[in-house]
């Protein structure tokens, strides 16, 4: 099948998957006893961390292949999956802020999850600030992969440390211990499955247009002459 | 182990010849001490804690600028290049660095620490032992996170810039166990309370040693 017409198969999909969840988050799933319509949110806001935890760790798998490997492709997909994992960590955020304002009666509190999320939004963007600065590709590949890797390594004492970063609010409860209706899980593996299927689509062009910014940089240095 | 008590003592020799990383850590984190005091209203006491706090941005910010000065000095006169041609393998050099980066901070931390008690109030000062034990740890993580780091900022365009948006999201977690468990230092609290969380600091400060050493090589060969 010519890449295209797969491509555009997958967003068609996509495009039908989201349908088929948004409609069942909201027609199919009961409305929450207590928190009423603004539960729904969950349904983004799970899916969203989902594609982020998918995109920070094949960001670390791609580090470590790159530093033995040492080929262009792996510094692609680890740079896709970073800038798509800091667009989706970036809505977990917002919609768990969303989500806390009516219900925490706060925007913000630093419960251990939400600080966790917080610091991995600020490694990774550090992780894109490097990025820019190094212009040249292979120095670039390789600072980035080392971020990557010690980013993730970071991760679980990230979690720890959240533990005891402030005491945690007392009206907070943790998403894990809403209990759900068997209609709900339904409605949440769709809109996790279409979730996923956004982020593999997403990476995919992301990591084509880095593959088209080398080309015309190669083009680039070819015709000032730097290269043979 | 010769070579990289050689490298150890070059940074060091360097550094005493000319202390301006010591110098430039010492007055910055003292002038943190100070304008931290804005913070306070007139007359307040810190709460023990925050106390904690205060004193661990002087320290980290202090430690960033010393950060910088070890890798930054071998680029200036290209003397990184004379390193990676000598016989010097990529762990030594990141463990000499450490060792060193260490020194440096460990150094400033002996005047940082001594003003914060002079202006915060001797009333913190409970346990110097274990609060010692604390600092060393402390100082190990963020020594181990930022030799890397200053190895990677030293290769961008933007130098030692970069380094403090690139340590700071990492060593976060440390530095809030840190506060935490020097705040309790703080208010007296019995050991038992938070030794675990020692244990937290020291594995952090092994697996950034480990990670750095694994990861030096990479990184020099750019």
């Amino acid at each position: 099948m010519p890449e295209r017409i797969r491509d555009n198969l997958a967003i068609a999909t996509a495009w039908g998957l989201f349908a088929l969840a948004i409609s069942l988050v909201f027609f199919y799933a009961p409305t929450e006893k207590v928190m009423g319509v603004i539960q729904k949110i969950f349904y983004v806001h799970l899916g969203s961390a989902l594609a982020a935890a998918l995109s920070f760790s094949t960001a670390f798998i791609a580090g470590i292949a790159y530093l033995t490997k040492r080929q262009r492709r792996w510094d692609r997909l680890g740079a896709a999956s970073i800038e798509v994992g800091m667009v989706f960590t970036t809505l977990v955020l917002i919609t768990g802020s969303l989500w806390g304002r009516p219900v925490w009666n706060t925007w913000w509190t630093w419960d251990p999850r939400l600080t966790t999320s917080l610091i991995l939004w600020f490694i990774y963007g550090a992780y894109l600030i490097l990025r820019a600065a190094v212009p040249q590709p292979d120095k670039r590949a390789t600072y980035c992969a080392v971020m990557a890797i010690i980013g993730f390594i970071d991760v679980p004492v990230v979690f720890l440390s959240a533990r005891l970063w402030r005491t945690i609010h007392p009206v907070v409860i943790r998403a894990g211990s809403i209990d759900m209706a068997p209609a709900m899980i339904v409605a949440l593996v769709a809109s996790l499955a279409a979730f996923s299927l956004l982020w593999l689509i997403l990476l995919r062009q992301r990591i084509k247009a880095l593959e088209l910014d080398e080309r015309l940089f190669s083009l680039e240095q070819r015709l000032d002459g730097d290269m043979p | 182990m010769n070579l990289f008590w050689l490298l150890v003592h070059k940074d060091l020799r360097a550094e005493l010849r000319r202390p301006e990383a010591v110098v430039s850590m010492v007055f910055f984190g003292f002038l943190l001490l100070v304008l931290l005091n804005v913070a306070l209203p007139p007359g307040a006491r810190l709460a023990p804690e925050s106390a904690a706090g205060v004193l661990w941005v002087a320290i980290s910010f202090a430690a960033v600028l010393g950060l910088g000065k070890t890798m930054s000095r071998e680029k200036d006169n290209r003397c990184i290049d004379g390193l990676l041609l000598s016989p010097v393998s990529a762990e030594t050099l990141f463990a000499a660095k450490l060792t060193a980066n260490f020194a440096l901070i460990a150094a400033s931390e002996l005047s940082i620490v001594p003003l914060f008690f002079v202006l915060y109030g001797d009333t913190f000062f409970r346990a110097p032992a274990v609060l010692a034990g604390v600092i060393i740890l402390a100082t190990g993580g963020m020594a181990a996170t930022g030799t890397l780091f200053s190895a990677l900022t030293a290769g961008t365009t933007r130098n030692e810039a970069l380094l403090p948006l690139l340590f700071y999201p990492i060593v976060m977690p440390l530095l809030a166990i840190t506060v935490k468990v020097t705040g309790m230092i703080f208010q007296g609290e019995p050991l038992a309370q938070y030794v675990s969380w020692l244990y937290v600091m020291g594995a952090y400060a092994l697996i950034f040693t480990g990670a750095g050493m694994l990861l030096m090589r990479p990184v020099l060969r750019q």
